[in-house]
C-alpha cells in the first residue's frame, strides 16, 4: 500500500503534522469513539480510493474500445452499463458519457462548478483539474488551456469542452495513434494516459517503439 | 448562489499548475476525510457537501486546498446534523455521558458502498417540455442557495442535444425539500454565443441543465 506523507509541504523535511491533518486526526478519533465510523470501513475506503480505483481502469477501456468494435459502439451509446461488462461501477459512474475524439474533433472534461469525474474509471481528479484556473478557462478558453498544457488543437479541428455538472460524468475516448495496428490490449492500454482521457492530451507511442 | 465557486469565465484565477503525474492525494489526511465523508453519508443527514462548501466565504474558498474545504464542508455538517457538537468537534472528545451509536457503514458494507453505481435517475414519468434539436435559452436565475445552473449559461441560447431522463431538482431536494422531478437536458452551446466573437465559431461547450434552468428560445 501506498504511504503517503503526513503533511502537505513540498519540502518532505517537516516532521511537524499540518494543522488540518492534526484536525483531522481529531475528527477521525471522536467519530470513532463515538461509534459513528467504523475504522476498519475508513481503511477499506482508504485503501480503495488509493490503491484500486484509478486511471488504470479507464485505460482498459480506452483500449478494449480500439480492439473491439462492437464494444466501442455499446460504449458509446451506454457507458455505465458497458464498463460494467469489464466490472467497474461506483460513486461518480452514473450515465457516464464517454465521448470519441477523431480528426476532426477534440474532446476536453472539465467542471466548473466543482470537481465532477469518472471516479470508477480515473480515480479522485488530480490538483490541477480542481484548480481554480483550469475550471474557470477551460470552458471560455479550451485552445488556450490545451496549448498551454501542450497540445495544439488545429483551427479546422472541432473542439467540444464538456461542463460536467449534473449526474452525467465523462470520459473521453482518444484517438488510437498510428503505428500501434499490432499491440494487444495491455500494450495499448499501457500508452493511455489519464490526461488523454481528461483530453488534455493525445495518445502517443513512446519514441523508442516508434518504426 | 452567485458564488465564488462559480468559476466558468472567470479571469485572474492564478495557474493552473498542471502535472502529468499529479497524484490524487497530496497528504494522507486527504484520502481520510474523503473517506470520513463516504462513512458519514450512510447516515442520510444530508444529500451532499457542496451546499456548505459553496457557503466558504470567498476569500476563504480561495485560501484553502480542496479537501480542506471538504474538511469545512464535513464539520459544519456533522455539527448541524447533531451527529457531534462543536465543542466535542473542537476537543477531538466526545462530551461527558454521550451515547455510543452504532457505525451507518460497516466494513463489510464499504467497498459495497463505494463500488455501487448510484441510481439518481428517477423512475417516475414527467412531461418533457423541450425536445432534442429544439432551440432553448438559459433562464435568468439568481437564487442565493445551491443551484447547478453555472451563470455563464443565463441568457444565452443552445440547442438540446440530447434527454437524459427525469432528475430531482438539486436546488430543493438537497435541502430535503420539494424534489420537482424533471428532465435534464444536454444542451449544446455555441463558444461564440457564450464567450463572443473572440472564441472559436468551430467549438461548443456541452452541459447538462434541469428544465426549470430552460426556457423556450
Amino acid at each position: 500500500m501506498t504511504r503517503l506523507p503526513d503533511d502537505s509541504s513540498e519540502h518532505g523535511h517537516r516532521t511537524v503534522p499540518s494543522e488540518p491533518a492534526l484536525r483531522v486526526q481529531a475528527l477521525e478519533s471522536l467519530l470513532i469513539e463515538k461509534g459513528l465510523v467504523d475504522p476498519a470501513a475508513l481503511d477499506e475506503l482508504v485503501d480503495l480510493f488509493e490503491n484500486k480505483v484509478g486511471p488504470r481502469n479507464g485505460a482498459l477501456v480506452v483500449a478494449r474500445a480500439w480492439l473491439d468494435p462492437e464494444f466501442k459502439r455499446r460504449l458509446l451509446a451506454d457507458g455505465t452499463a458497458a464498463i460494467a461488462e469489464l466490472g467497474f461501477s461506483g460513486r461518480q459512474g452514473e450515465k457516464l458519457t464517454v465521448v470519441e475524439s477523431t480528426p476532426s474533433v477534440h474532446n476536453v472534461i472539465v467542471c466548473t462548478l466543482c470537481s465532477c469525474y469518472p471516479w470508477p474509471l480515473l480515480g479522485l481528479p488530480p490538483i490541477w483539474y480542481k484548480s481554480s484556473a483550469y475550471r474557470a478557462r477551460t470552458v471560455a478558453d479550451p485552445r488556450g488551456v490545451l496549448r498551454e498544457l501542450g497540445l495544439d488543437v488545429p483551427d479546422d479541428v472541432e473542439v467540444r469542452v464538456w461542463d460536467s455538472n449534473a449526474a452525467s460524468r465523462y470520459l473521453v475516448l482518444p484517438e488510437r495513434p498510428p503505428g500501434t495496428e499490432a499491440l494487444g490490449e495491455a500494450a495499448l492500454a499501457a500508452l493511455v494516459t489519464r490526461d488523454a482521457m481528461i483530453g488534455v492530451a493525445r495518445v502517443t507511442l513512446p519514441v523508442s517503439e516508434r518504426s | 448562489m452567485n458564488g465564488i465557486h462559480d468559476m466558468g469565465g472567470m479571469h485572474g484565477l492564478g495557474e493552473i499548475g498542471h502535472s502529468r503525474d499529479d497524484p490524487a492525494f497530496h497528504a494522507a489526511w486527504e484520502v481520510r476525510v474523503h473517506a470520513l465523508a463516504t462513512a458519514l453519508a450512510a447516515y442520510g443527514k444530508w444529500r451532499a457537501l457542496r451546499p456548505e462548501i459553496e457557503a466558504i466565504p470567498a476569500a476563504e474558498y480561495l485560501r484553502m486546498s480542496y479537501y480542506e474545504r471538504w474538511l469545512a464542508a464535513l464539520v459544519e455538517e456533522i455539527a448541524k446534523s447533531g451527529l457531534a457538537t462543536r465543542a466535542e468537534i473542537e476537543r477531538g472528545a466526545a462530551d461527558a455521558g454521550f451515547r455510543r451509536s452504532v457505525p451507518a457503514l460497516t466494513a463489510d458494507k464499504a467497498r459495497i458502498a463505494a463500488l455501487a453505481t448510484p441510481r439518481e435517475e428517477l423512475a417516475v414519468r414527467v412531461e418533457t417540455l423541450f425536445r432534442v434539436g429544439q432551440r432553448v435559452r438559459g433562464a435568468n436565475l439568481n437564487p442565493s442557495t445551491h443551484t447547478r445552473m453555472p451563470r455563464y449559461t443565463r441568457g444565452k441560447v443552445g440547442v438540446v442535444e440530447r434527454d437524459r431522463g427525469v432528475f430531482a431538482l438539486p436546488d430543493t431536494d438537497v435541502y430535503f425539500g420539494d424534489p420537482k422531478p424533471q428532465h435534464v437536458y444536454l444542451v449544446r452551446f455555441a463558444a461564440d454565443e457564450l464567450w463572443g466573437s473572440g472564441a472559436s465559431a468551430r467549438d461548443s461547450i456541452f452541459i447538462d441543465m434541469w428544465q426549470d434552468y430552460l426556457e423556450p428560445a
